[in-house]
């Protein structure tokens, strides 16, 4: 028997003072902390009586508490913004009783490299909100790129900007229901028949993620029309590892011919 | 057919709304007091010899009751896990726990602890020195002379048929007729071609379970998610050296089998436990363990050659299939028979045959009997070989299958020369209805629009068609047998008990059906009870697509013994001759008189009245034949030239079951092989490292589909009149899954003209072949 | 632990550890028509309403849902009041082994909860969480079109 302790923490501030006790981390869900060995962890702070079950909207910016559920989010998203980028990518993101169980804040804590948010994330620019030891709001390239920041912090919500663009999400999977190889999404601005402005970016990659900043410069000011998508294909040049039982060669063709497609696809071609 | 009130119906299933509500009882759903949990550890390595097990401080651990391995379990008996008829026709080369480990997951050691938690975490403590040894994985490369070897000399076969486990030949079956040579001469082409098809688990969703413990008069009571409950008592018994009259097994409700539970592999480890301990064990696989250590769809490597003439005759077929077996010959013989057996008679009219069929032991997971059973890795060679002979000469393909197709009131010398494993029985073919299956499915597919048209679906994606075709057996001729008895209650309602094992096929409802049907009664005057080795008559068990041919019949004669004494009763109540009476609605009635009786009121004047006696009869089936169900299923697929990927449109499967006796449980038995037949052809496929350790024993990597990946499906159900089988039926628990291998290769060949010889379908593998072309 | 949890409506003390899946202590504690086919969140045999919500439960520690409500498939139907989507399931021929069968029919509870008139695609999304490996998923698809179609008629509020 081990001696896991549980708190039921009911403000954010219990909670935090909580996680910064040796080894007692937060509980969203607990779908990924089941993978993990539990006899390293002292405590469990289940953060469900938390108020982190919210959704504020105030001007072009959206704010979700870390606590929704996928399913919560792209309910809560699709009333605002159906077309918004991480509609699309979690919409069809492991299957429906763990999207009615996977929580952002979660998911963000932990993302493994077949998460389908942290794509939609980078590409919106999101921030991440959090409590505790480093409170305060990173922009999610930060966050990822500087693990230090989880230390006895809490993420208690997201928030991004809302926009016009057209968006695009492709997840490389071999059934329906399966964690993505990788996962590609693209934004476009696109006026009177020309590109304004593009993001794309691929998960999943031997770096985790990759910008694919070649296509977007190509594509940048380009007229629809002068669009030549054999050459995306080319420039998208991404690398796997192939650990997750695809060959990465082949997933990386497959990515470069799936960005160009989606390109074209935004671009109504 | 004629007046038939129960069969031909879609009757409900009878445990369906038990099982509906969570009411039914699986293994693990069965409380025992106070039981002991059993881990095991597992071989890290393909092939090692154990030089010592050190379980001291495995043993020490507080709540470990036992550790069993090799040094403390002795006077072993080698045996077979494969539960098929006795003697079986597999090499006895398994020991409950062995020094040599001849694969990653073979077994090393059993905790026994007094939770689970204590034994998984025991299991890490035992250290085990291994002396590493060079393992092999290939088929062809374990038949070399120079190959590690993995079994020792007094590994045997218990029937006379050849076995070499110093040249690592689990099995081998050779049988030929006519002269090859003279169809080469006769040939105007010659196709050769080899083909392989790929490890599968068979995905139950009940993982293998078990319980074992002493009843109150001291008898060993095995509860266990088996095929084989009859089976199951054997083999313990004899394994053990335990009174087969102190033993009883129990089949409760199972969550599907497939073939998977035909394997008397963990029963033998629990029963020893309990007899050790007096204590009840309870063993419940994990996933991982179910996928790495129970056991597998065997892969098959064939060479095919055939020589045609111009207008498409066959003049001779040589096929050598070589199947890697594994780590253990469970089934080893007889499947590799099967890709012969099943497949050579279909072209009855082929004079010049041979086949070759050999298993290898390899350092992998262990194969075992898998819906299809050989006939499914046979066909795929087979049917794509017809497609490449028919597109070469330029044929109509489903006009050539009608053509040359084995035909009601033929034979083939196959029957004869080729069973499981050793000869076989001469058959003659009383129902075969293919073209009608062809016909309408092809219809169904629009197969005359579609093939050879490449239709485009946008710039990079185009579609095609392709057929596959096959027929199966009903059972093992001679050598299987089912039985069952029956009593008559007061009320006019039949107890039926029968030995064979409902794994969810339903046969528990048909049988019921047969008996209803016979004594005219409707189907809840029949009580069944099935698989209990105390309670019930022998039944070989659900396999080899037998349990509504044999056991069915079984149920038919006795149901007929019951119904006569029923009429002699009646004829005494009646004051009649029994040729006036007319059974029906419950009621016997003298048709010169109209007078009646119900079968309550017999029921009780037999057990209340005048020279009372119980109605009560039993039964037994050994068959003489194996009719065979004919299938042809059809592939649409749509195929993306840029990525390889592959997409299946819709699905037909048309197939000739003989009259299917309830019409909604066929088509069930037809769909799900057809979608676990479709989920091998493209995403099912165990992986291995570079060492042999299967890398991806999850749900979360091998991937099955969900009602998400469907395709458009259809079944339809070609009726015949198979006038030896029960009411007219033949089997069709596993021909449905013999077509999506070869319909989908046949139709993604259509489409992009990509021949694919190696299953499964992957993306990367179109992808790779499209950039060839 | 022993806490208090709501389960088939009925105000229910569970025993369990710390670390415990709630799949196993639900087992543990007698409700065995929760299924455990996997522990990987894979297979939906182990699927409850959580909060009405339709889960995995070996995806959930025991002790992150104390107090909460949980419904098993003998909370929306038993063998004597069978529930309109059991009865479909049953004439549909969808039921063959039936292991997975508890599992589907909280899907499918849960689907026709929500949306009453569903139409092929969504039950399709709605049961993406469930294996079958008997059925081919078809019979089950009928079954719930056919129980979508009753109670629509019947104006049944699930």
């Amino acid at each position: 028997m081990n001696n896991l302790k549980w708190y039921y923490p009911e403000t954010i501030r219990e909670a935090t003072d909580l996680i910064s006790k040796e080894k007692v981390i937060p509980h969203a869900s607990g779908t990924n902390l089941l993978l993990r060995n539990l006899k390293k962890i002292n405590g469990f702070v289940n953060l469900s009586n938390l108020p982190l079950h919210y959704t504020k909207k105030e001007d072009n910016e959206i704010e979700f508490g870390s606590m929704l559920t996928y399913n919560e989010i792209i309910s809560e998203l699709k009333k605002i913004d159906k077309e918004n980028i991480l509609v699309k990518s979690l919409i069809n993101s492991a299957d429906t009783p763990l999207r009615n169980r996977i929580t952002i804040g979660g998911s963000i804590a932990l993302a493994p490299p077949w998460s389908d948010i942290i794509g939609a994330l980078l590409i919106l620019d999101a921030k991440i909100i959090l409590a505790g030891k480093n409170k305060g709001e990173f922009l999610i390239e930060e966050f990822l790129n500087t693990p230090k920041l989880k230390q006895k912090s809490l993420i208690t919500g997201i928030k991004f900007k809302l926009s016009k663009w057209k968006t695009f999400s492709y997840r490389n999977i071999r059934t329906k229901k399966d964690m993505p190889a990788f996962h590609i999404v693209e934004m476009l601005k696109i006026n009177k028949h020309k590109i304004q402005d593009c993001k794309i970016i691929v998960t999943g990659t031997v770096n985790r993620y990759d910008q694919i900043i070649k296509v977007e410069n190509y594509l940048k000011n380009k007229t629809i029309n002068s669009i030549d998508f054999s050459k995306i294909e080319q420039l998208v040049n991404v690398k796997f590892s192939g650990k997750r039982f695809t060959d990465p060669e082949y997933s990386s063709k497959l990515a470069g011919i799936e960005v160009s497609r989606g390109i074209k696809k935004l671009v109504g071609i | 057919m004629k007046n038939l009130k129960t069969i031909g119906k879609s009757k409900k299933k009878i445990d369906a709304l038990s099982l509906a509500t969570g009411t039914s009882k699986f293994t693990d759903d069965y409380d025992v007091k106070n039981p002991l949990f059993v881990s095991f550890l597992y071989s890290p390595y393909a092939h090692a010899e154990i030089l010592n097990i050190d379980d001291k401080v495995a043993k020490e651990i507080n709540g470990v009751v036992d550790i069993l391995h090799y040094k403390n379990v002795t006077n072993q008996k080698l045996h077979t896990t494969a539960g098929q008829g006795y003697p079986e026709p597999s090499p006895y080369d398994t020991l409950l726990f062995d020094s040599k480990m001849r694969y990653v997951g073979d077994r090393v050691a059993a905790v026994i602890a007094e939770s689970k938690k204590i034994a998984d975490d025991a299991v890490k403590k035992i250290k085990v020195e291994y002396k590493k040894l060079t393992p092999v994985f290939n088929s062809e490369k374990a038949l070399q002379k120079d190959a590690p070897r993995i079994h020792g000399e007094e590994r045997f076969m218990p029937i006379p048929v050849k076995y070499e486990p110093e040249n690592n030949l689990a099995a081998e079956v050779e049988i030929g007729f006519g002269d090859i040579d003279k169809g080469e001469k006769e040939a105007d082409f010659i196709f050769e071609n080899k083909y392989s098809t790929h490890y599968a688990s068979h995905a139950a969703i009940e993982p293998h379970s078990v319980i074992t413990h002493f009843d109150e008069m001291g008898r060993l009571v095995i509860i266990t998610s088996t095929q084989v409950p009859f089976h199951v008592r054997r083999i313990v018994s004899k394994v053990l050296e335990y009174p087969l009259s102190k033993i009883r097994v129990i089949k409760p409700r199972i969550g599907g089998g497939f073939g998977g539970k035909q394997e008397v592999f963990l029963e033998p480890i629990a029963a020893l436990i309990t007899i050790k301990h007096k204590r009840p064990t309870k063993i419940i696989l994990s996933r991982k363990e179910v996928f790495q250590s129970s056991r597998t769809r065997h892969p098959m490597k064939i060479k095919l050659k055939t020589g045609v003439k111009n207008n498409g005759e066959i003049t001779f077929l040589n096929m050598h299939a070589l199947l890697n077996t594994g780590a253990y010959g469970s089934h080893a013989l007889t499947i590799v028979s099967n890709a012969g057996s099943k497949t050579l008679p279909f072209f009855n009219k082929i004079k010049n045959i041979h086949f070759l069929g050999q298993s290898a032991y390899t350092n992998l997971p262990v194969g075992g009997a898998y819906r299809g059973y050989g006939a499914t890795q046979g066909y795929f060679a087979l049917n794509q070989q017809i497609d490449i002979i028919t597109r070469k000469l330029n044929l109509d393909i489903l006009e050539y299958i009608k053509k040359w197709h084995i035909k009601t009131g033929e034979t083939s010398e196959v029957f004869k020369a080729l069973g499981e494993g050793t000869e076989g029985v001469t058959q003659i073919i009383h129902s075969c209805e293919i073209d009608k299956c062809i016909d309408q499915g092809a219809k169904e597919i629009d197969w005359y629009n579609k093939r050879d048209k490449k239709i485009t679906t946008n710039e990079d994606t185009v579609r095609g068609v392709g057929i596959g075709f096959s027929m199966q057996g009903s059972g093992i001729p001679l050598i299987d047998m089912g039985s069952a008895s029956m009593k008559m209650n007061d009320d006019g309602s039949f107890n039926l008990f029968v030995g064979a094992t409902d794994i969810g096929t339903g046969s528990d409802t048909i049988l019921s059906q047969i008996a209803a049907e016979v004594l005219g009664v409707s189907l809840d005057k029949i009580i069944v009870f099935s698989s209990d080795t105390d309670w019930t008559p022998f039944d070989v068990g659900a396999y080899a697509s037998s349990t509504t041919y044999v056991s069915g019949t079984a149920v038919k004669k006795c149901a007929e013994k019951i119904k006569k004494q029923i009429l002699e009763v009646a004829t005494q109540m009646l004051d009649t001759k029994e040729k006036n009476l007319s059974v029906a609605d419950e009621k016997i009635t003298d048709t010169t008189t109209n007078q009646s009786v119900t079968l309550g009121e017999i029921g009780e004047y037999t057990l209340y009245t005048k020279d009372q006696f119980q109605v009560q009869a039993s039964a037994s089936n050994v068959p003489k034949l194996s009719p065979p169900p004919f299938i042809a299923q059809f592939a649409e697929v749509e195929v993306d030239k840029k990525t390889g990927e592959i997409k299946i449109i819709k699905f037909v499967s048309a197939v000739d079951c003989g009259v299917a006796l309830n019409p909604k449980l066929a088509e069930g038995q037809i769909e799900g092989a057809a979608v676990n037949g479709i989920c091998y052809a493209l995403t099912e496929n165990y992986k291995f490292s570079k060492s042999g350790k299967l890398t991806n024993q999850t749900f979360n990597d091998y991937k099955i589909w969900t009602a998400n990946d469907l395709p458009e499906m259809k079944t339809i159900i070609v009726e015949s009149d198979e006038k030896t089988g029960p009411f007219g039926a033949k089997s069709v628990g596993e021909i449905g899954i013999n077509g999506p291998l070869p319909a989908i290769a046949n139709a993604i060949y259509d489409a992009v003209g990509v021949r694919l010889y190696h299953a499964p379908f992957t993306a990367e593998k179109i992808y790779s072949e499209l950039l060839k072309k | 632990m022993k806490e208090k949890f709501i389960i088939n409506g009925k105000e229910k003390y569970l025993t369990f550890d710390a670390d415990e899946r709630l799949v196993t202590s639900l087992r543990n504690n007698g409700f065995k028509e929760v299924k455990n086919g996997c522990l990987e969140g894979e297979c939906g045999a182990c699927m409850i309403l959580l909060d009405d919500k339709p889960v995995h439960s070996c995806q959930i520690f025991t002790a992150s849902v104390i107090n909460k409500n949980i419904q098993t498939v003998k909370g929306i139907g038993d063998l004597h009041f069978p529930h309109i989507i059991q009865n479909a399931f049953v004439e549909a021929g969808a039921v063959q082994c039936g292991f997975c069968t508890p599992g589907f029919i909280i899907a499918a509870y849960a689907l026709l909860k929500e949306n009453s008139n569903p139409t092929e695609n969504e039950i399709k999304r709605a049961i993406d969480g469930n294996l079958c490996r008997c059925t081919g998923y078809v019979k089950i698809i009928d079954a719930i079109k056919n129980a979508s179609k009753t109670i629509q008629k019947e104006k049944v509020e699930l």
